[in-house]
């Protein structure tokens, strides 16, 4: 194995659970979000050269699962006009998960879930958050303001019901 | 015990990570695996590059000779320009759809071209899907209101226009598009959130001075303009 097959496979190797978790958040099935993560490190080595050198690899690689997400759906679509998005429901991921804070998270619009995303699992600042999705900073502000009170009400109401029981 | 107030923006985040960090993911494939696939997928594309060299060269003999209609509909870089509407997809991410109410609509068009700049859409033709209840969002996808002075009631619409975010479209969730050539010549299109995985269909036109079930005005919208035929008698 070359220095840059060796380079790429130990980033790989510490890359794959974090961008695989902060795909899920924003595309809500695993199983989807896996095929789209492997595709995306697909490009990854093809431009290897390019991707070591970007200052937020994995964020690289996760913008690009997202967009590749994107297309697959479209050829899906096309070829099965009815089928239906695949978003894994909560409650079917097995027992003890936060099924209210998970709902929540996945009916957040769309860009509030990849910010929300880039911060948690790949622990992004605002302004590299902002670099990747190619907005303003404060515009990631506002959208991690607006996803973080809206988890929040979903949380503070629940733990209020479980209270009150 | 109301907590409302204990929760920080770090506490929120924190317990977000935590219940996605504890669903099952699957481990990392093998890395030679990866690098096949990121091989192959290099081949392809030179493939096609190659290809792409041979439909550029033929679609410069056609604009040549006049044969833009041969190659499909006229299109300019963000624009898809049909007889029925223009879809424009604009700077910030939104597309703007403008629908010629000269022509009829074109359901399979819009709902491919829809596609093309993300945002997913069913487009129908005599008949409207609908889910009960309807996913919040709608707002923030279909941001304003469209040009003209029909939205929300019974008046006919020079050139209905809207414009749609696909950023802001909710994970499930996909955007309803319901189109009716009415018996009064008029074209009447209802525009909606539908979640993929729960929705019901109906042939009927919605009543268009009231929303859908399920839904209420700031979640739906109606448009009603005129047809390619002179509306009525």
């Amino acid at each position: 194995m070359s220095n840059e097959q060796t380079e790429f496979a130990e980033f790989f190797r510490g890359s794959w659970e974090p961008c695989l978790r902060a795909v899920v958040a924003v595309v809500g099935s695993p199983q989807s979000a896996e095929d789209q993560v492997a595709e995306a490190f697909a490009k990854a080595w093809v431009s290897w050269r390019k991707v070591r050198r970007h200052p937020a690899p994995r964020a690289w690689v996760v913008r690009t699962a997202l967009n590749t997400g994107a297309s697959w759906w479209r050829r899906r679509r096309r070829e099965l006009p009815l089928a239906d998005h695949d978003v894994t429901a909560p409650g079917d991921l097995g027992g003890g998960l936060d099924t209210t804070l998970l709902t929540a998270l996945w009916r957040l619009p769309a860009r509030q879930r990849e910010v929300i995303a880039l911060r948690i699992f790949l622990d992004l600042d605002t302004d590299t958050i902002a670099r990747q999705l190619g907005i303003e900073a404060g515009t990631v502000r506002m959208h991690l303001s607006r996803g973080v009170t809206a988890l929040r009400h979903e949380l503070t109401t629940a733990k209020n019901m479980e209270a009150g029981q | 015990m109301n907590v409302h107030d204990e929760m920080s923006d770090n506490e929120v985040l924190r317990a977000a990570s935590d219940s996605l960090s504890a669903l099952p993911v699957a481990s990392p494939p093998d890395v030679e695996a990866i690098m096949a696939k990121g091989r192959a997928r290099r081949r392809r594309r030179r493939l096609s590059a190659a290809a792409g060299v041979s439909v550029a060269a033929a679609a410069g003999t056609a604009l040549a000779l006049g044969l833009t209609g041969a190659l499909g509909p006229a299109r300019t870089p963000g624009t898809i320009r049909t007889t029925s509407f223009t879809l424009v997809s604009n700077s910030d991410g939104t597309a703007t759809l403008t629908i010629n109410p000269k022509e009829l609509l074109d359901p399979t068009a819009l709902q491919s071209d829809l596609a093309q700049y993300g945002i997913p859409a069913k487009v129908t033709s005599s008949s409207f899907c609908t889910s009960d209840p309807a996913p919040a969002g709608f707002a923030q996808v279909v941001p304003g209101q469209p040009a003209g002075p029909g939205t929300g009631t019974p008046q006919p619409v020079a050139q209905p226009t809207i414009t749609i975010d696909p950023s802001a479209m909710p994970a499930g969730a996909e955007l309803s598009v319901g189109y009716f050539q009415l018996s009064s010549g008029e074209q009447q299109a209802d525009v909606v959130l539908i979640d993929t995985s729960s929705y019901t269909c109906t042939s009927t036109p919605p009543d268009f001075n009231s929303p859908p079930p399920g839904y209420d005005e700031s979640d739906s919208l109606g448009l009603r303009y005129d047809g390619p035929s002179p509306a009525g008698p």
